[in-house]
């Protein structure tokens, strides 16, 4: 008689979560979840894996990443160079066709992530207006459970209310936004700079301080407002910020005012790497790295976490809804360029740019985010993340992973990049190598406590039973991208990197309770200006696939 | 001499993307026949779509009937000679490196679409898009030579970066638009807009009855090129029939595209004496 069970044998447990750190532990696995093994021993497990030798985590967790939604699309549809050359997807019995490339096609996308060990990810930017899409493209993204950040910092609505100092109606229209997109977190893109760019040519903010026109508001105000509203809602992650002069040479002092402006407030800083640079007035010369002075401030202040945004060399595609700099990155690169204007609500750029390790500005992008893992003192706190594919491939993580754990090749790759490197970063002063139990940590465990996903990042009884199984190898990049077994939900989806069961997954949202009187309000502001009918704006639960939702408590 | 007869009657389209000298040389005939193609979106066997016979050691592949619904012919090859005794399909000699293609019929589309390097001479006519880049590149053919002898469609040289191009007959609207760098020759009539948005290199229109030069192109003389001459006799000794009198004649010279750069030229050859040099 069939008991319902899987057991994964005498595998190297790894559960920071738990404080188990490489024991040898048995898991039991029913209805999808992790449970406590059955009192009665003469249960048999339906089917049991000898995992012994191998190591057992969690399934990954990428926290920030660019998967689904218009400026996705349309920056698939930018490549088809890029996209010709890559690696073929070919179609299989259980799996669909797809296209690779630094923006790989969404099945593709599933499969890939899912091939790496991730069973969870996130879309850092999606405008509200989009939702509906975003949704329909994460059902076909399979192996993973979704979620997505909601823009809002250059939302009219969020401006307004600033503006006339209505804290409580910000907080309803936050919650109600995030119920009507069916979304998890409010993302806050280069809060005023984004309107300036849509209002002016060449337009942006250059600090927290400038006013942004029109509305008569401040890009501080507009962080310390949302982030204030984001903890009143009790949202399961805090907002999650992409910092005003992204990629400007002495942006740190902006990046390290944000932080002080958090005060007591909950803020996740995003792809951390790219607003940590010293130097300014657009001298590449003085370009270098802060990434100690910063990290200083994030060590010390625990109700701050990031994400780091490495760089690696090559080609990708730069996409975010931070228009100004798409069109900086498009003219620094001399390539091709997309915008868009998204009504009330958000800008985007997409540039394709390639990251050469002979140029220093993307040599020390490289050393910074590296400098990021290697001086954050709580890996709690401290996310791997390439903000992909702003910074490279998700792709990449199992390098980034052997960067972090074998000093050895960390120097060999210091000694290929620009030479000024070892005197603009502290990189080659630091010996710190990461354990299996830290890249546990800054892979699945963290983003998932950051996130406030309770089921996630952990093995205990009652997590969502994602797994994934790894054949030990010195070689850490070989070890992480080719994962022996990953298990979704109890079931095996991966095998030997093959996908054998490409589950849909399922979609994270948050649904805060908010005085609904509002709805008023926004739907006469609504009518007023957007191009589509206030009714047919939010996205119904019945679209979701699979939705589950994260409470605010 | 590998000889593969085409017996196939289909209106789907047949790819035979990596069937190159190279591939072949070393397979068996058995293997050859078991080669896979793609019938649309299936994958099957070449015996299905080809007679197979001869010895494929020596890198000479032939290919015999009508070939006009059989795609990427040549692509990628790297060395040795195809012949294509018919009409060829679209995306002959694409992204290929070395060798060289004879298509003794004609050809389709995108004929040496981002060639690297050898030759292709396609003795009949041809479609758009020669030794062009393909849609989202940034550059299209970057070295060899395409000749051919009869007519071609639009944006012949789109975006070329090196090589050459030579048209025996006419061509259509936008020859050489966007190009970085290369030559292109056009020996007939010609469509509108040449060159348009040229960054460098040449374009030579050589027929009668030229097409206006865009505005943004400046006449800046009347000369006789030598390197023209010596592009002749290279086409030539090619087999690209040269008419004599183009060795002595003149040709005016506009630089351009002013949009762009400026530092490309069209050559249009002009009847009457050529200018007296003090």
């Amino acid at each position: 008689m069939s008991s319902g069970y899987f057991k994964i044998a005498g595998g190297t447990v790894y559960d920071p979560r738990h404080g188990v750190d490489g024991q040898v532990r048995d898991i039991w696995i029913r209805d999808g979840r992790i449970v406590e093994p059955p009192s009665d021993a003469s249960v048999r497990p339906d089917r049991t894996l000898d995992a012994s030798g191998l190591v057992v985590m969690p399934g990954g967790v990428d926290m920030h990443c660019h998967i689904a939604g218009p400026k996705v699309n349309a920056a698939r549809k930018m490549r088809p160079e890029q996209k010709r050359k890559a690696e073929k997807i070919v179609r299989t019995s259980n799996t669909r066709s797809g296209t690779m490339g630094s923006v790989p096609s969404t099945f593709a996308t599933g499969y890939k992530y899912a091939g790496l060990g991730y069973t969870t990810a996130f879309d850092a930017a999606i405008p509200p207006l989009a939702a509906r899409h975003v949704h329909e493209e994460f059902e076909d993204t399979p192996c993973l459970d979704k979620g997505f950040f909601v823009l809002m910092g250059n939302n009219h609505f969020v401006m307004e209310s600033i503006h006339r100092k209505e804290p409580e109606k910000l907080r309803s229209f936050i919650a109600w936004l995030l119920g009507a997109a069916k979304g998890f977190t409010p993302k806050v893109v280069n809060p005023g700079g984004v309107e300036i760019w849509k209002q002016l040519p060449s337009g942006n903010v250059h600090g927290l301080d400038e006013n942004v026109a029109h509305f008569d508001v401040t890009a501080r105000q507009i962080i310390e407002q949302i982030a204030r509203a984001v903890d009143a809602l009790k949202l399961p992650h805090s907002v999650h910020l992409h910092c005003n002069n992204l990629g400007m040479p002495g942006n740190w002092r902006t990046t390290l005012e944000t932080m002080k402006t958090f005060g007591d407030s909950r803020g996740h800083l995003a792809h951390i790497q790219f607003h940590s640079y010293g130097g300014g007035e657009g001298d590449e010369n003085t370009f270098n790295s802060k990434v100690v002075e910063l990290v200083e401030y994030v060590n010390t202040h625990p109700n701050l976490t990031v994400d780091v945004g490495q760089v690696l060399f090559g080609e990708t595609t730069t996409m975010t809804a931070d228009g100004p700099l798409g069109y900086y990155l498009s003219n620094a690169f001399k390539s091709k360029w997309f915008s868009s204007d998204t009504e009330m609500e958000s800008g985007c750029g997409i540039a394709p740019i390639e990251y050469k390790n002979t140029s220093l500005v993307h040599s020390l992008q490289w050393a910074i985010g590296l400098e990021w893992y290697l001086l954050a003192k709580d890996p709690w706190r401290v996310v791997m993340s390439t903000d992909h594919p702003n910074g490279g491939s998700f792709l990449a993580y199992p390098q980034i992973i052997q960067l972090l754990m074998d000093r050895t090749y960390r120097q060999d790759m210091l000694k290929l990049v620009h030479p000024a490197v070892l005197e603009r970063s502290t990189l080659a002063d630091l010996t710190r190598e990461y354990t299996l139990f830290e890249i546990c940590i800054i892979t699945r465990s963290g983003p998932a406590r950051i996130l406030g996903l309770a089921n996630k990042g952990h093995l205990g009884p009652g997590a969502d039973a994602d797994i994934t199984i790894y054949t030990p190898n010195d070689d850490k990049t070989k070890m992480f991208e080719l994962p022996r077994m990953v298990i979704k939900s109890g079931v095996a989806i991966v095998e030997h990197g093959e996908v054998r069961e490409p589950l849909t997954g399922k979609l994270l949202y948050v649904a805060p309770e908010y005085d609904t009187s509002i709805e008023t309000d926004i739907a006469e502001w609504f009518e007023k200006y957007y191009s589509i009918r206030f009714r047919n704006y939010g996205v119904p639960l019945d679209y979701l696939h699979d939705p589950e939702e994260i409470a605010c408590d | 001499m590998l000889t593969l007869r085409y017996k196939a009657d289909t209106s789907i389209p047949v790819e035979i993307e990596g069937l190159t000298p190279t591939a072949t040389r070393n397979l068996s005939l058995a293997e050859i026949q078991r080669f896979e193609l793609f019938h649309g979106n299936r994958k099957l066997p070449l015996a299905e779509f080809f007679d197979v016979s001869g010895d494929p050691s020596d890198a000479r592949l032939e290919l015999e009937g009508n070939l006009a619904g059989v795609h990427w012919i040549g692509a990628q090859m790297s060395e040795g000679e195809i012949h294509v005794r018919g009409d060829a399909g679209r995306h002959v000699g694409s992204e290929m490196t070395g060798g060289a293609i004879h298509v003794h019929g004609n050809a389709s589309d995108w004929v040496g679409g981002e060639m690297y390097g050898g030759l292709i001479h396609v003795h009949g006519s041809a479609g758009h898009l020669i030794g062009s880049a393909y849609r989202g590149s940034t550059t299209g053919m970057t070295g060899g030579a395409i000749l051919i002898d009869g007519s071609a469609g639009n944006e012949v040289g789109l975006t070329l970066r090196r090589g050459l191009v030579a048209i025996g007959g006419a061509c259509g609207d936008f020859v050489g638009a966007n190009m970085i760098a290369g030559t292109v020759l056009v020996f007939g009539a010609c469509g509108n807009r040449p060159a348009a948005s040229m960054r460098r290199g040449t374009v030579a229109l050589l027929g009668q009855n030229p097409p206006s030069v865009l505005v943004t192109f400046k006449k800046s003389c009347v000369y006789q090129p030598t390197f023209l001459r010596l592009i002749f006799r290279r086409l030539e000794s090619l087999g690209f029939a040269v008419p004599a009198e183009y060795y002595a004649a003149s040709y005016g010279v506009y630089h351009g595209d002013h949009v762009a750069i400026g530092r490309g030229e069209i050559l249009i050859r002009e009847t009457g004496a050529a200018p007296q040099v003090n």
